[in-house]
């Protein structure tokens, strides 16, 4: 099988692209990806070389911090992008096909964003055999490394699928039905934990999928309104999928958001006056500027530029939410004492935000460099 | 009346009593009598040079508690090591096993296999477990001999040398002082207790001073309603 200019960057176009790099003709978001880049994986190596006491600033009463929120958000829209993938390929074929190959190169490289984040914030990564030496089935997190193995396999293969222009309905089929159990396990991971009120939810799976989708519909509706926008002379308007995909994942973002506050806020036992205490933020930034504006703006601003400022709209509005879920369970210490703060506040060091940065630059430097290699043009040859 | 040494001896008898019989029969337990408990921190102070915690890390820190309303209002001390749970939720949340409880009750951390994923401290209902992220009293450049020699714990050898040495990086708590308790040693915490608020004994032997104190008093366990099935008791 023929790996070059097919399913990897063609090698001579991606000599080109490196020359133009270094001309200073690669455009300023490929600049901008690389200079985050290298800021990013310094700080990734200061963070291996220094440890985290002089890096993070996570603590025992806020465990996890903006890493672990990176590593969410990258996995729910790697995730959306295959759920994009799924329902394009079903409901919309011919029109969805030219973007299939973007649209699950995207779901691979968000999912790499994740785990570089995750690696970051585990205390001792280079143990991470012991999943397979010493597992127990009983943690919702051995069986997220279990199905992420399994998730990454299969769309690597829609993937080749999809270049070789053989794309297989098992794999597509096998592909959403490996994400939904994947990310759902991952809900289950956070809704399991009983004594934090702000994650124990059985609806905490189903959240994370329907915010998974938003997502995912949210950076493809980028990417293919920006692919759109560089056709030359081409004035026919955007598939309306995308728009279509965008509302429905508003939708479900709304209606899990809103029950889970509701419920949250009727809760009544220790730990659950977080939903209380974060109910502006659950309202202003979770309700109106994460759905119910970008709702109107998809309603109102037609065209790849409207699209285009939507979807990043939504994808910079997610990440806030995802910050918001992940630090909400700490909010209100589990352990309640005169010499505890009744409300934590956590805010990430320089070092944390430069891991973020780097997951954000690697997935538009990827994706950048193939797409100015031709890695998501047809190829002759394999058109459909 | 019994003198601190007197309660400190029966308890050493009830503890050579229990290690005569085997791991499974045996089920360590301990008691804090919040009447007597003054908040002296000496138990915490005790533990951490016994377990030789990093700052900020304690594995028992005396919790101060306000009590009722205003204007009817009283501060209570509240001692809290790891309730070494009959029903934990910190154990079957780790991915690796790295987490376990033993036949003898004690929750155990394997230093060897635990990853850092932290999961356990976030599932922790009663805040126990720390992260041991590599904080030295002295700073990195000049620590000293005493913050990277081997604490023993758990009986094995760990010496925080640098981050890359465990338990640096690893989840760590309160494990009842179970390198001292083999060897037929009360646990610092109970040693060092000025009031003599500290119990701790073999919950299977009805003649252990640590069942006396229970059975004649008015005791809760923290947080019960979570499911736990706490092995620590306070006494009120």
């Amino acid at each position: 099988m023929r790996f070059d200019g097919i399913v990897l960057p063609d090698r001579a176009r991606l000599r080109e692209a490196v020359d133009d790099i270094r001309k200073g003709r690669g455009g300023i978001s490929l600049y901008l990806s690389l200079l985050g880049l290298l800021a990013g994986f310094l700080a990734i190596g200061c963070i291996f070389l220094l440890g985290h006491a002089h890096t993070t600033n996570t603590s025992d009463l806020v465990p996890w911090g903006i890493q672990i929120t990176t590593y969410v958000y990258f996995v729910l829209i790697s995730t959306g992008c295959t759920f994009v993938n799924f329902f394009g390929h079903v409901f919309y074929e011919e029109d969805y096909k030219p973007f299939a190959s973007r649209v699950i190169f995207l779901g691979i490289v968000t999912a790499l964003a994740a785990f570089l984040s995750l690696a970051t914030e585990m205390g001792r990564v280079e143990r991470m055999y012991y999943f397979l030496v010493s597992p127990n089935p009983a943690s919702p997190m051995f069986w997220m490394s279990v199905w992420y193995l399994a998730y990454l396999a299969v769309i690597v293969l829609e993937y080749i699928n999809i270049r070789r222009n053989r794309h297989s309905q098992a794999v597509m089929w096998g592909a959403f039905l490996i994400a939904v159990v994947t990310h759902s396990t991952l809900g289950s991971l956070f809704g399991a934990v009983g004594p934090r009120a702000y994650y124990y939810s059985a609806l905490l799976p189903i959240y994370f999928l329907f915010i998974a989708f938003l997502t995912g519909s949210a950076l493809c509706a980028v990417v293919a309104a920006v692919e759109w926008r560089k056709t030359p002379g081409d004035d026919s308007p955007l598939p309306a999928f995308f728009t279509t995909f965008l509302k429905i994942g508003l939708g479900l973002a709304l209606l899990a958001n809103f029950w889970r506050l509701m419920i949250g806020l009727a809760g009544n036992g220790p730990g659950w006056e977080v939903f209380r205490l974060t109910l502006f933020d659950s309202l202003f930034h979770g309700i109106f500027l994460a759905v119910v504006v970008p709702f109107l703006l998809s309603l109102f601003i037609r065209g790849p530029g409207g699209m285009i400022f939507t979807g990043l709209l939504i994808l910079a509005t997610q990440f806030k939410a995802r910050s918001d879920l992940v630090a909400g369970g700490f909010k209100v210490p589990v352990f309640r004492a005169y010499d505890i703060p009744a409300v934590v506040q956590y805010t990430p060091s320089i070092f944390e935000v430069l891991v973020l940065i780097a997951s954000v630059s690697l997935v538009s430097f990827l994706y950048l460099v193939c797409d100015r290699s031709g890695l998501f043009e047809p190829i002759p040859g394999k058109e459909a | 009346m019994e003198t601190r040494e007197d309660i400190l001896e029966i308890m050493r008898e009830d503890l050579k009593r229990a290690l005569q019989k085997t791991r499974s029969e045996r089920r360590w337990g301990m008691a804090i009598d919040l009447r007597r408990c003054i908040g002296c921190h000496a138990c915490t102070t005790g533990c951490m040079s016994e377990n030789l915690t990093p700052p900020g890390m304690r594995y028992r820190p005396v919790r101060e508690e306000e009590i009722g309303q205003f204007p009817n209002v009283s501060l209570r001390f509240l001692p809290r090591p790891c309730m070494q749970c009959d029903s934990p939720t910190c154990t079957p949340v780790c991915p690796v096993k790295a987490t376990y409880k033993r036949d003898d009750g004690i929750v155990m951390i394997d230093y060897r296999k635990c990853i850092g994923c932290r999961y356990c401290l976030v599932a922790c209902p009663y805040g126990a477990r720390s992260a041991d992220v590599g904080h030295y009293y002295t700073g990195e450049m000049k620590k000293q001999t005493y913050e990277v020699e081997n604490s023993g714990e758990y009986g094995k050898v760990f010496k925080r040398k640098t981050h890359w040495h465990s338990p640096i990086g690893n989840a760590r708590k309160c494990h009842f002082c179970i390198h001292r308790v083999e060897k037929g040693e009360l646990t610092r915490c109970t040693t060092t207790c000025l009031g003599h608020a500290t119990y701790f004994g073999d919950l299977n032997d009805p003649k252990s001073l640590i069942n006396k104190v229970i059975a004649k008093a008015n005791t809760f366990r923290y947080r019960e309603e979570v499911g736990t099935e706490p092995r620590v008791i306070y006494v009120v």
